[in-house]
């Protein structure tokens, strides 16, 4: 078979067996495209002689509503499929920027994780079957139709974060679930000697707000009146009766915190998340970077004082997210070209890695983002990352050095 | 089902990288870990020769490791002297997962059963492996937390093993399996080197590769364990049915009518009357088939779903409806529930215990095809599972003394998986595969997707020295299977 070259965008995945047994014997490297939406993460492929398209590989194969199961190809838009489930009252609470491009393929690939994961669990933990050709061209499903299925290795959460780079998701089969009636919005300006109290009533809630982000700056992503010194966002999600009790205990907690005053959004509450979500890959073209730190205990308050004032140091323009019941910190740092920002970049990203090792880029246009620490701290388990790659795609025909430690 | 003794299995040392002689294999386990935490005496050896399930074979020593130093020490020597590993958590697994099949080291985790940290603020507890699951819930029960997965072992079986098998439990209807609960895990390679995963490393999610690798890809020794909050309210219902169908039906609009209670678990009048008769829990005993229905969360929310759920199940023809009003009523009732295996030694002296899962909605079908193999086969069954969930795990009632009887039950449990890939599902829910249900693997995975599983085999046990013989098929041996 004669290599292929260009930009390929297979049906089936059958057609995708094929093109990726014709790469990969030919040693063409191939990098794989969904919606576009996260591929500021992490390093460009280092080399692409085939851009594999999954815009083909676009529908809901099977929708069993009354089994709250679903099955849709890789390239399926995440607003298709949440447009689709919601007309049943279900949804899969995966969270991602951009929705309507994100594919569920590229998001899965991508490992993206939204704020409602404390509430929901992981996208991963949606994820109860898979179709994944490998690079040799193997087909291999994994998992099934069914919600607990412990027969063999869970390969399909394997697979979730694994950036395409140990077999092209085809197809995946998601767990539902019922989607909570009632969602309600509450912004909050958080003037400075309120923040950290006010984060902290807000995570220990008896009941849990499905979101909770502390927000200094976005106004143009976000909109709405973002306070000087930032914000608070809180979504809540479930039945009236409790939404009623957790407001009441939401405005209780911000007013014990010298929280001034509090805005409540019902309709369009979960566009209003979804802008906040948007947000997360929101760049300024080459002039912006962000960055994630996904860190395992809750103090996001503390650590984005302590990078403002890194940035400060520096002369660069600081944003940040800061997720109040997941622990996790979103940081967009900015100059006013690129240029300016070129000039101090990687000697920030070395100080920023200082105070926070795990920071990995979520999205960056700037042409420096290949000198960069990208990825943040590796693993302990790096070798044993190292040999899945090798075993699965030995030629590292699949988005080569896309990933962590050269993966 | 599967029996040992049908199948003559020799060891092949030709995976071995090592062939030290046994003699030297006990002198250095016993240099590295004293004498006392070595047994090779034949009483001993019996103890760790059998699981849950019906069968096993003898180990050639079993180790009784104190730290993950020693584990390491164990595998290191293992290695050397080309034997392989079992690692083994209290036994109650019910698919041979846990018993040697080609002799070996049996790694007992008895002696690492401590809590190690409790992170109350992060609601988090790194554990050792050999932690009884229980004893964690209630170490952090008085600070309002507890820990979700709950297989009805839960009072004796370990964290090790749960991880192992990927424990569920009635509760995993809403909160989940033991997979969406581990964190982070410590586990010793093939090698003896220690490595660690975490959820929010970046790279593979390893630790979701761990869980469920039945102690093929590693030993785990110690794990992170995300801790939930406890619900302010809980309620136990059981509601009465004629028969099995009506009940399955009404499981099927309660989940299709978006409602999500944390547990849905159904008793057939077999168990129900056998678990009245030893528990004296309050089920009624003049039912086809009951359901208990537990709903957590907040109290206004419990009213409505209760409603909700009595309203469903009076539609589906329920006879009765009684709600727990007591935690001392909500005990009794689910002693009774988690009691319900044990409590059959009433009817035979030996259960088989099979687990299938199915689509929800095929319940009904699937229940009948069950009834239908017991009755081809003369076999007494009785059924107690997460109808919620629509796992199935029939209990057949036999004396493995009588050979015809032992016959019966393999049939009908081969029947039971048959039926259950015909309506969409699979041939372990909760349980895992052990060397029971292996050559079955090849019912509902093709080559190439158990090629696909072998190659994670390759990275982290080349040599298949952990757990040989577990989850592939018997064609799959050393080397390796190849993609078609």
């Amino acid at each position: 078979m004669k290599a292929l070259e260009g930009r390929v965008a297979p049906a089936s995945a059958q057609e995708l067996s094929e093109i990726l047994a014709c790469c990969d014997s030919a040693g063409e490297k191939v990098t794989i495209v969904g919606g576009d939406t996260l591929s500021g993460m992490g390093l460009p492929p280092q080399r692409a002689d085939v851009t594999l398209l999954t815009t083909a590989l676009n529908g809901v194969v099977r929708n069993e509503r009354a089994d709250c199961t679903m099955s849709a190809l890789a390239g399926t838009p995440l607003q298709s499929i949440a447009t689709l489930l919601a007309t049943q009252s279900q949804f899969v609470p995966i969270d991602a920027p951009q929705a309507r491009s994100a594919t569920l393929g590229g998001t899965l690939a991508a490992g993206w994780l939204g704020p409602r994961r404390h509430l929901y669990g992981r996208p991963r933990d949606y994820v109860i079957g898979s179709t994944v050709v490998l690079a040799d061209g193997t087909v291999a499903r994994a998992g099934g139709m069914v919600v607990k299925n412990v027969a063999g290795y869970d390969m399909s959460r394997l697979y979730v974060g694994s950036f395409g780079t140990l077999g092209v998701l085809a197809q995946a089969n998601l767990k539902t679930m019922p989607l909570p009636p009632q969602a309600r919005m509450f912004f909050a300006p958080l003037p400075e000697h309120t923040r950290a109290r006010a984060c902290v009533q807000i995570a220990a809630l008896a009941i849990a707000p499905a979101a909770a982000l502390w927000i200094d700056g976005f106004r143009a992503a976000i909109g709405g009146d973002d306070g000087a010194e930032g914000r608070i966002a809180v979504l809540l999600e479930g039945s009236a009766p409790a939404l009623e009790r957790a407001t009441r205990d939401v405005r209780s907690a911000l007013g014990r915190a010298g929280v001034p005053d509090t805005f409540v959004v019902d309709a369009g509450a979960r566009q209003s998340f979804e802008r906040i979500v948007d947000a997360y890959v929101a760049s300024l073209g080459e002039r912006s970077i962000t960055y994630r730190v996904l860190k395992p205990v809750q103090d996001p308050e503390t650590s984005a004082v302590a990078v403002k004032e890194l940035a400060r140091h520096f002369g660069l323009r600081f944003e940040s997210i800061a997720d109040v019941m997941n622990g996790d910190l979103l940081l967009r740092i900015s100059a006013s070209d690129s240029r300016r920002l070129g000039a101090k970049l990687e000697n920030f990203d070395d100080a920023l890695h200082d105070l926070e090792p795990r920071a990995q880029v979520v999205a960056c246009a700037h042409p420096h983002r290949t000198n960069l620490q990208v990825w943040g701290a590796p693993p302990d388990a790096l070798e044993k990352m190292r040999a899945l790659k090798a075993r699965f795609d030995p030629n590292n025909t699949l988005n080569p050095g896309r990933f962590i430690g050269g993966i | 089902m599967t029996f040992l003794s049908d199948y003559p299995i020799t060891w092949d040392m030709d995976c071995q990288g090592g062939g030290e002689r046994p003699g030297v294999l006990l002198e250095r386990l016993i240099g590295a870990l004293g004498s006392d935490a070595v047994k090779t005496a034949p009483e001993d050896l019996a103890v760790y020769s059998f699981d849950a399930y019906t069968d096993g074979g003898s180990p050639t020593a079993v180790v009784l490791p104190a730290s993950t130093q020693e584990v390491s020490a164990i595998v290191k020597i293992a290695r050397d002297c080309g034997e392989p590993i079992v690692a083994r958590g209290a036994g109650t697994g019910l698919c041979g997962g846990a018993v040697p099949i080609v002799g070996g080291i049996t790694l007992s985790f008895a002696r690492m059963n401590r809590i190690l940290e409790l992170d109350l603020r992060n609601r988090r507890a790194r554990v050792q492996a050999g932690l009884i699951n229980a004893d964690l819930s209630r170490r952090v029960a008085p600070s309002g937390l507890f820990y979700a997965p709950d297989p009805s072992s839960q009072q004796i079986s370990t964290i090790g093993g749960n991880i192992a098998t990927n424990a569920g439990g009635p509760h995993c209807l809403s909160y989940g399996t033991t997979v969406n609960h581990v964190v982070g895990l410590e586990v010793v390679d093939d090698r003896g080197e220690v490595f660690s995963t975490h959820l929010d490393d970046t790279g593979y999610d390893l630790t979701a590769a761990l869980v469920g690798s039945e102690g093929t890809l590693g030993v785990v020794t110690s794990a992170w364990l995300r801790l939930m909050a406890l619900p302010e309210t809980v309620r136990v219902c059981v509601a009465a049915f004629g028969d099995i169908d009506s009940a399955s039906e009404a499981v099927s609009a309660i989940i299709a009518a978006g409602i999500l209670p944390t547990a849905l678990e159904m008793m057939d009048a077999v168990i129900t009357a056998t678990v009245e008769a030893a528990f004296h829990a309050g089920y009624p005993t003049d039912a086809g088939a009951v359901l208990l229905v537990e709903y957590a969360g907040l109290t206004e929310d419990a009213d409505a779903a209760q409603a909700a759920i009595h309203a469903i199940a009076m539609r589906h023809g329920a006879t009765s409806w009684k709600s727990a009003r007591s935690e001392a009523e909500r005990a009794a009732l689910w002693a009774g529930r988690k009691g319900a295996a044990g409590a059959t030694g009433r009817i035979a002296p030996n259960y088989y215990t099979q687990d299938v899962c199915v689509p929800r909605t095929k319940l009904p079908q699937a229940l009948c095809a069950v009834q239908r193999a017991a009755s081809e086969n003369g076999v007494t069954v009785g059924n107690v599972f997460h109808a919620g969930d629509g796992n199935l795990h029939p209990l057949l009632m036999y004396d493995r003394r009588d050979r015809k009887q032992v016959a019966a039950v393999v049939d009908t449990g081969n029947a039971i998986l048959h039926s259950a890939i015909e309506l969409g599902g699979t041939i372990s829910g909760e349980h895992g595969i052990g060397w029971e249900k292996r050559d079955a693997m090849t019912r509902v995975y093709s080559t190439a997707d158990l090629a696909t599983m072998g190659r994670v085999r390759d990275v982290f046990d080349p040599a298949r020295m952990l757990n040989p013989e577990k989850i592939f098929p018997s064609g799959a041996r050393c080397p390796e299977v190849t993609p078609q």
